[in-house]
This record gives C-alpha cells, structure tokens and sequence, in this order.
C-alpha cells in the first residue's frame, strides 16, 4: 500500500510530474513497458500471453488545489482553485508553493471581525497566501505567477481508518501500484493508465482510449460518502466501511449495464462488500474513455471517501482493501468482459 | 499594406460563428502569395500551409468568427427576435444599427431602446432580459427569415494609433498569422507550418479540434485575444501595448511555453503573463486533448472592451504576436 | 407509420437501457436494410447500400429521460435522481415504470407549510416514489438501487396529433425507419445510427460516426413549438408547418451549406418547411461536428408541444413531410 508517500507527494492538475515520478520508479521493474504520453500520463502494460485483447485499469494521479495567479506589493501571493475546491475549508491551512516555499492562508482575527462578518463565505479573490515576506520583490525570488500550490497534510492511520488528503484519486493510484506488485500475467494486455488532469474536466483521459484502444476500462477513484449526521440517509452517496462503490451512472455516462452486472457479480461469488454508489452527480474519466475514438465500455469503482476535496479525507481501509482484491479477481475473470 | 489596414480590412468584414466565409476568402487573399498552398476542410476551415524541413508539424490558430446575432422570430408590424450567438453583453446591444445578412444580401436593422420620456421607473434599474430585446427591421426592404445572422454595423477607425472597431477578437489574431507569414518571407522555418482559421470558436464549436485532428499536429500554438488595461483582483494587470501574453494552466505544454519564452527574450520580444488555472476559454482546451495529445500553448493579444463593437488593439502588439509565431518557427528546434 | 410510432414510443428506453428500442428498430427494418451492428457504446447503426460511392448518415437517439433509483427506505419507498438533467415537475402524481413494477411519483411535507415550500421549491430531494412495497427487501427485489425509470404513459391520437411519452425521440427514430423502408435502391449509402445516452450529454454520438465519417450527417431530433398560449416567444416554430431546419441551438450550429441544400430541396419539391433558432438545447450534431476530423451535420426537427413530460405532442404532416425531405436529402444531397 503507498497511501502514505502518494497523498504527501503534491501534484495539481498539470503539475503531477513528483506523483508520476513516484509512481513510476515503483512500478518500472514489475511491469513490461512503461512510457509517459504528451499530455504527462504515465501509462504501464503487462502484456498478456496470447496476443489480443486489452484491458485498462485507470486512476487520475492529479488533486484539487490552487495557482498562484498574482504576486502582490506586500509580499503575499494570490491565488485560485485548480479543481472544484470549497472556499470555506482554505482559510487557517498550511500549503506548499511549487513543492518548495512554505505559505500559510491566514484570515483576519475574529476580535477583529463584525458580528455579521464571521458567517460569510470567504472569497478567493480576497485570500492570500503569506509565505513570511514583505515585498513583491522578495517574494518574486521564491515563487512564480502559475506555480501549483498544495495542502500539506500528513498521512495517518489509526483505527482502521485512514486520513489524509488527496484519497481522490490517490486511493485509485495505489490500488493499481498494489495490483501491479502482485499482477499475475494474464491471457490478454493489461494497461494501467495514471492520468493527468482529472479534476479540471476529465483532461488526460481523452487521448487515452486513441492511444491504448481497450476493450473495456475499469476507473478506479476515491469517491464522496456523505455519510455523515448532517446529512439524512438517503441522500448518502456511499457509506464508508460498506466495501468498493460501484458506479452505475454519473454525470453524463451511464455504465454500461453488461460491465457493472459483471463487477457486481463477481464481488458476489468471491464474498467481497461491495455497495451500488446512490448519487448520481460528479463525473470520471469513464465518461471520457466511453465518449472517445470508437467508443470505450466503462466502469467505475470506488473507495468510499468522506470530505474529499479538502485538505483532509478519511477512508476505511477494509474498503481500500477490498477494492484491490475486487480489482484483483476481476482481472482474474477478465475475459468475461469481452464477451 | 500595413498591419493597421489588414485589421481595419478583417474587422469590417462580417462573420458570425458557422458563416465566416467572407472572412476566410479575405484572408486567403492576403495570406496566399507568402504560404505554399491554402486549402479547406470538410468543416470549412482555411488552412495555409508553409513548408519547413519537414520532421515537425506547428499549427498556428486562429478563430475567424466573431459574436453576433442571429434572427430567432419574425413578429408582425416589421419586429425580429433575435438570439446571440456567442456570449454579448446586452449593454453594448442597446441602440445599435445591426447588418443582416438575407438569402438576397445584407440589409438593416436597429436594435431599439425605448426612450426615457415613456419608460416605467422600476424598468430603468435593470438591463432588459434577451427574451425583451428585439430588432426593427422595418427599414429593410428585404426578406428577413428565421436564421439570417447578423452582426453590429460598424466601421473600424484609428484612435491615436490604436485600432477599434468590432470583430477584433479574433481578426487581431488572423493578421498576426497573416503577417507572421509575411515575415517569414525572409526567415526560413523548420517546422512544417499550418496557419490555421478556424470556426465557431465564440459557441465552442468543432472547428480548430477538427483541423487539430486531421493534421495530427506535433505542436500547437493557438492566438486569441485577451482582457488589457482591466485589473482583476488577484491577477496580474496586462497592458495594452506591453507585447503578447503567455498563458499558464494546465491546458498549456509549460516546457513549450518556457521555450517560447526563451525565444523571446533572446530576441528582445516582451511579452506578458497570464494564470489560467482551470480553462483558457480559448480552442486550446480542446486542441491539447485532440487523438493522442498535442503539445499546446496559448498566445494571446491584449484587447480592451471584448465581444463589444468598439474592440480596441494596439497595432504593436498584433506586429509582435506575428514576431514571436515566426521566430519560434524559426529557431526552435523540431 | 403510426403504428411504429406508437410501438416505439411506448417502448422503455432510458438513457443506457435502449435495448427494447433497439429490438423494435430491428424487426421494423427487417427486408429494408443492407446490414446493422452495434458499436462498443451499444449505438444500433444500420446501412442500405448506394451505388454513388458516397456516404450520408441520419441520426436519431434512442433513449429517452427517466428516473433512477438511488435509496430505498425501510419502508420500501424509493428515492430517484434524474436522468436527462429535466425539472422534476411533471413527474409529481405521476406514475413512473420500472421494467418490473410501476410506482407513483409524489412529494414529502408534514406540516401545511412544508407542502407548500415543497412544491414550489420543487426537486428530487423532497420526492419519492411508491412502489405499494413495505419494506426496504420487498423493494430491494423489484427495484433495486440503479433501476431506471420511464414515464408510465399511453400513446393517443387526437385527428392528426399524436401524443406520448417519448416522442423526444421515438419520432425520430419512425422518420428514420420510414426514410430507410421507402428508399429504394439509394444513390448514396445511407447509414443510420439509433444513438444511445442523448439525453445525458450526447454520449453516444460522440462515437458513433468514428469508423464511418460521412460526407454529412443529419440528426432528427424534436424541437420546442410556440404556438400554445403564451408560448416562448422568442422561438418561431409551430405545429403542422414542415420540418424545422434547424439554424442554432445552444450546442451548435448548422452546417451551412448543408442547411443550404435542404431549403432548396424543400423548395424545389414544393415539401413545407420552417427554419429553426432555438435558444436552449441541443442535439447529437454537435457530438458528429466534433467527431475526429469532423463531420459536416445538421439538425432537422419535429416541432414538439411539451417536450420531457409524459405527453409530448407533435402532428402527422410534419412527420410525414420530415420524411419526404429527408429523402431528398439522402438521394441529392451529398
């Protein structure tokens, strides 16, 4: 498992080079071929023994996070979200700029603040980073307009349980690095594509399935739970500690219904969790592989994460494990996909 | 012919998104005696073609339409409904002489605004919705249909050297394609180059990844125009004047950019910079994610007061976009 | 012809779940076609070969809005989501078929207040469907989470209008077949794609016309009518005028010169025909427009009352005369 080094690596979409590098040194040796693509996906193959078919396994190696859209006379750095990021969990963290310089996103002292001021939402455009200058001209030598800024929370487990931050999709990444160090060579290719640019529109997907060209792909993802006491059951994507979410439609793709039939069917006959993820909204790179070139079937599974796209998101490790011996068996069975 | 004429020339010359044709035999006009060859594709794009070594094909973009209007209803008494096309902002709309372009040529219409004396009080606090805007088009003694297109009726003209008028954004970007290739009249390129127009840039349309596709480019350098003298919070300021800008974000190939960068300085090219951290809003989005991945940077020139009909460009800056297309076709190595 | 209207419309075929549909297609067009497969996507194309050497594609989708399951309570009633993005307003009192049981659709609220707020903030969140089962395993087996849901509803005719569920887009489908059951011998080969997933972002047909790059492609689809009361006004198509070709939508625009050509095959054959600017929407051409290097395509529509709720309402001429055009088009067009 490489939850701990992966989601403490930084890499914004288009910034993902330091979580490709990781990734690839760990699996250069375990698998045949590896190349990075002109986009910046990382893409492996374990070649099958007879000559054929081809599946894909995804995960997008890229978080949420900000640039660093401005360098103000008074030092600090303004910024924006690169992804889909709340502006009420910035103010009071820790970030790293270009995976060297130290900021901190402060906020103006409650004793400071009117009553009615406490309540409202921050705004982007009025937050800054502070990396301990007073100068435009100083700070200008450390950083630079467009460098990626990241969270940077520790790792930890305790409980059963994981928090960090990045789960999405770190949690997918390392799902396939654990598959790849225990891969057993199949009759057909197996690819697995570490993807750029997820979180700004479903990017480096797109030129996957012209390059690889499968038969079917799998999207493995750290996906919402909402399971929390505010929110009421029903409106519950998934529930953390329930096994792998299976993804039978989401924004603009709905699963194949042959693939999830065969993901949930083989979950049953091994005797491993699994629950149906219950909200519809968000999208994967499902919906990209699906709607390119000549078309690739899909499917999407999950490790239930609560908070993702925040600084901190906990996952339950029976899920995480569940969901690479799910993946695992079903490339045992693989060939029932191509049928 | 100068660059400011090329602008005022392509400015005046109509074309909404999906009907740049007048443009784009304009254009092929001015750029045919400096390519090796132009030619159109199934979806109506120009492309001229100027060739290098031959180890490395550059697309260089350009969108030849424009915002504009097209006619959604026709009422009684000599009234249109109309629709845009492209995002307009109905305060620059109001009171303004439109062309409309019939199945038997261009005619008139006024895009009409009550005057003060008979308006309600609690109307004048807001602008009118685009379901309350109409056309009149009882000055026109031609045939109007559903579907005509349109676009404001204005003529460029020169303001202490800087060029106004509408349309600018693009046809700032289409002559510094043009007058790159003028320039590169006397430079020999390395890379294969494609100046390509391209369509329905302003509704996101299918024109520059089509092209981007059939050309199955290495690289690709897509011009467009961007907000100057406007300081938003939180960004940098871009001047008019000041050169082209580079943009940043992830749709941009940043080694691509850095070297441009480096061509430029070593050339004594100024040029501005720009956060994009999500989208351009330019057909790079899309270009950089056509078949297998194309290396793509965004190049953009300054332009006060976008999707309006007195678009403003410093002449300068569109002269040094084209300095900067040629010199990196030029000296790059492919 | 309304026959296969009615068996079409009537047929379950939610976004994803088109197979029924797809079963109604093939035995309406048995003896009348060359060949058919289904892609990767589970898009249905069919072809009828020419003699030209020439390649035109019609387009209609097969799926239809719905429901889907995403919670079931302890008491055995569902909670849905919408597949399609539509506003949850038509679904209230309404019942909703599952392929193995019919529920109702209605609204939560335990004080006066709450109804009201409900029903005037209507949306998925405060609604739920009652399948008459009693607990959540009753449920579970007959609609379990991931189930999708159509309107229950029966087709009609009134004279000439024909009403139903799902004309958006069965209609297109029938104009599709007929087109294919009457051509004989056809000059151009004509492939048809019955498309999967429109209604949840085009998905289907932004792979369909991969492997078969058409010289042009039209896609037949509804479109809103405004001659109801107080109708949209900005919109001029109506009922029992023809055919709407289609200028604009908020996805794309025409091919011009495609548009072009259907006017003056509508006008050469005396066939009545409306144009068509619509300010929402849009339709699979945009999806072929941005198919690899590009697909010439165009919209033409079967002007539609109440289009997305269980009794979309559209009128036999029109129909009939969207076939003759089309025909037209498939024979002289390309």
């Amino acid at each position: 498992m490489y939850l701990k080094e992966l989601t403490e690596i930084g890499g914004v979409s288009g910034d993902e080079s330091r979580v490709r590098d990781f990734i690839a040194s760990k699996i250069k040796d375990k698998v045949d071929e590896t190349h990075v693509d002109k986009l910046g996906n990382l893409i492996a193959l374990k070649k099958g023994k007879k000559n054929g078919k081809r599946f894909l396994l995804a995960a997008h190696m890229d978080e949420i996070g900000f640039m660093v859209t401005n360098i103000e006379d008074d030092g600090t750095l303004s910024f924006s979200p690169i992804g889909g990021v709340d502006p009420r969990v910035v103010p009071g963290k820790r970030v790293k700029i270009a995976d060297k310089v130290t900021g901190v996103i402060g906020y103006k002292a409650i004793h400071l603040q009117k009553k009615e001021e406490i309540f409202k939402v921050p705004a982007f455009e009025n937050l800054r980073i502070y990396i301990g200058t007073d100068s435009k001209e100083a700070s200008s030598k450390l950083v630079n307009i467009g460098d990626s800024v990241v969270f940077t929370t520790e790792y930890r487990e305790e409980n059963g349980r994981a928090t960090g931050k990045a789960f999405d999709d770190r949690a997918g990444c390392s799902v396939m690095m654990d598959l790849i160090d225990n891969i057993d060579r199949y009759d057909f290719d197996v690819y697995f594509a570490f993807l750029v640019q997820e979180e700004v529109g479903l990017r480096g997907s797109a030129v996957i399935a012209e390059q690889i060209q499968p038969d079917v792909a799998i999207v493995l993802e750290g996906t919402t739970a909402g399971d929390n006491p505010e929110v009421p059951e029903y409106k519950w994507a998934t529930h953390i500690g329930d096994g792998p979410a299976v993804t039978f439609m989401h924004r603009g793709y709905v699963v194949s219904s042959k693939v999830v039939q065969n993901i949930m069917s083989i979950a049953q006959k091994n005797g491993i969790p699994y629950q149906a993820k219950r909200r519809t909204a968000g999208g994967t790179d499902a919906a990209r592989l699906a709607g390119t070139w000549r078309g690739v079937p899909s499917g999407v599974i999950s490790v239930p994460s609560r908070y993702i796209h925040s600084p901190v998101s906990m996952i339950d490790l029976n899920d995480y494990h569940n969901t690479v011996g799910l993946v695992e068996k079903i490339l045992d069975e693989g060939e029932v996909f191509f049928k | 012919m100068d660059i400011k004429k090329i602008l005022v020339e392509l400015s005046n010359t109509d074309g909404p998104s999906g009907y740049e044709e007048a443009v784009l035999q304009k254009i092929e006009k001015l750029i045919a005696p400096y390519v090796d060859r132009t030619w159109r594709n199934s979806m109506s794009t120009l492309i001229a073609e100027k060739r290098g070594n031959g180890k490395g094909k550059l697309g260089v973009f350009a969108h030849a339409d424009e915002v504009g209007f097209v006619i959604s209803k026709i009422e009684e008494d000599g009234f249109a409904r109309i629709e845009v096309t492209g995002g307009i902002d109905p305060k620059v709309s109001m009171a303004q002489r439109v062309k409309i372009y019939t199945r038997d040529g261009a005619t008139s219409g006024v895009i009409g605004f009550l005057a003060p004396h008979l308006q309600k009080e609690e109307d004048r606090k807001s602008m009118p919705h685009p379901d309350n805007i109409f056309a009149d088009i009882s000055c026109s003694e031609k045939r109007i249909r559903v579907g005509d297109v349109s676009v404001p009726d204005v003529e460029a003209c020169e303001i202490n050297s800087k060029i106004s008028g509408k349309a600018l954004d693009n046809r700032s970007g289409c002559a510094s394609l043009i007058w790159a290739a003028k320039m590169l009249q006397k430079i020999r390129n390395e890379w294969d180059l494609y100046f390509i127009f391209s369509s329905e840039e302003e509704i996101a349309g299918p024109g520059a990844r089509t092209i981007a596709y059939e050309l199955n480019l290495d690289k690709a350098i897509v011009v467009d125009v961007t907000h100057a003298n406007e300081k938003v919070p939180g960004y940098p300021l871009i001047k008019l004047g000041e050169g082209p800008v580079l943009t940043v974000g992830p749709m941009v190939d940043k080694s691509f950019k850095d070297k441009i960068s480096e061509i430029c300085s070593r050339n004594g090219l100024k040029t501005q910079i720009e956060p994009a951290p999500i989208h351009s809003g330019t057909d790079a989005d899309e270009v950089q994610i056509t078949r297998i991945g194309i290396s793509t940077t965004v190049v953009s020139i300054p332009l006060l007061f976008m999707h309006s009909p007195v678009e403003t460009v410093d002449p300068k800056d569109v002269e040094e976009t084209a300095r900067l297309i040629a010199v990196v076709a030029a000296e790059m190595e492919v | 012809m309304i026959e296969t209207i009615r068996k079409l419309a009537e047929a379950y075929g939610p976004s994803g779940r088109e197979e029924d549909v797809h079963r109604i297609v093939l035995e309406e067009l048995k003896n009348h076609i060359d060949g058919y497969k289904f892609d990767r996507v589970g898009n249905l194309i069919v072809w009828k070969d020419g003699k030209s050497g020439k390649k035109v594609m019609l387009d209609a989708h097969s799926d239809e809005i719905g429901l889907v399951v995403t919670n079931i309570d302890k008491n055995g009633f569902l909670r849905v989501e919408t597949v399609g993005g539509v506003p949850p307003h038509p679904y209230v009192g309404q019942r909703v078929k599952f392929p193995q049981c019919t529920g109702i659709v209605y609204v939560e609220g335990e004080t006066s207040q709450d109804m009201k707020k409900n029903f005037s903030n209507l949306s998925f969140d405060v609604m739920y469907v009652d399948i008459g089962a009693s607990s959540y395993e009753e449920a579970q087996k007959v609609a379990p989470i991931g189930t999708f849901g159509v309107y229950d509803s029966r087709f009609m005719q009134n004279g000439d209008f024909l009403t139903s569920k799902a004309m958006d887009d069965r209609v297109g489908c029938a104009v599709v077949i007929e087109v294919l059951k009457r051509l004989n011998s056809p000059n151009n080969t004509v492939y048809c794609s019955f498309s999967t997933q429109e209604e949840i972002g085009l998905m289907g047909a932004r792979v369909a016309g991969y492997d078969i790059m058409p010289e042009a492609c039209i896609a037949i689809d509804v479109t809103a009518s405004s001659d109801t009361p107080k109708a949209f006004k900005r919109h001029a198509m109506v009922l029992k005028k023809g055919p709407a070709i289609k200028v604009k939508d908020r996805a794309s625009i025409s091919d011009r010169k495609i548009v072009d050509k259907l006017i003056e095959l509508a006008e050469e054959s005396g066939i009545p025909y409306q144009m068509e600017v619509l300010t929402m929407g849009g339709t699979n051409a945009a999806a072929f427009q941005a198919t690899a290097s590009g697909i010439a395509s165009a919209t033409v529509s079967i002007p539609t009352r109440y289009v997305h709720t269980p009794s979309e309402t559209v009128h036999l001429d029109d129909i009939k005369n969207c076939v003759n055009l089309l025909i037209e088009y498939v024979q002289k067009g390309v």
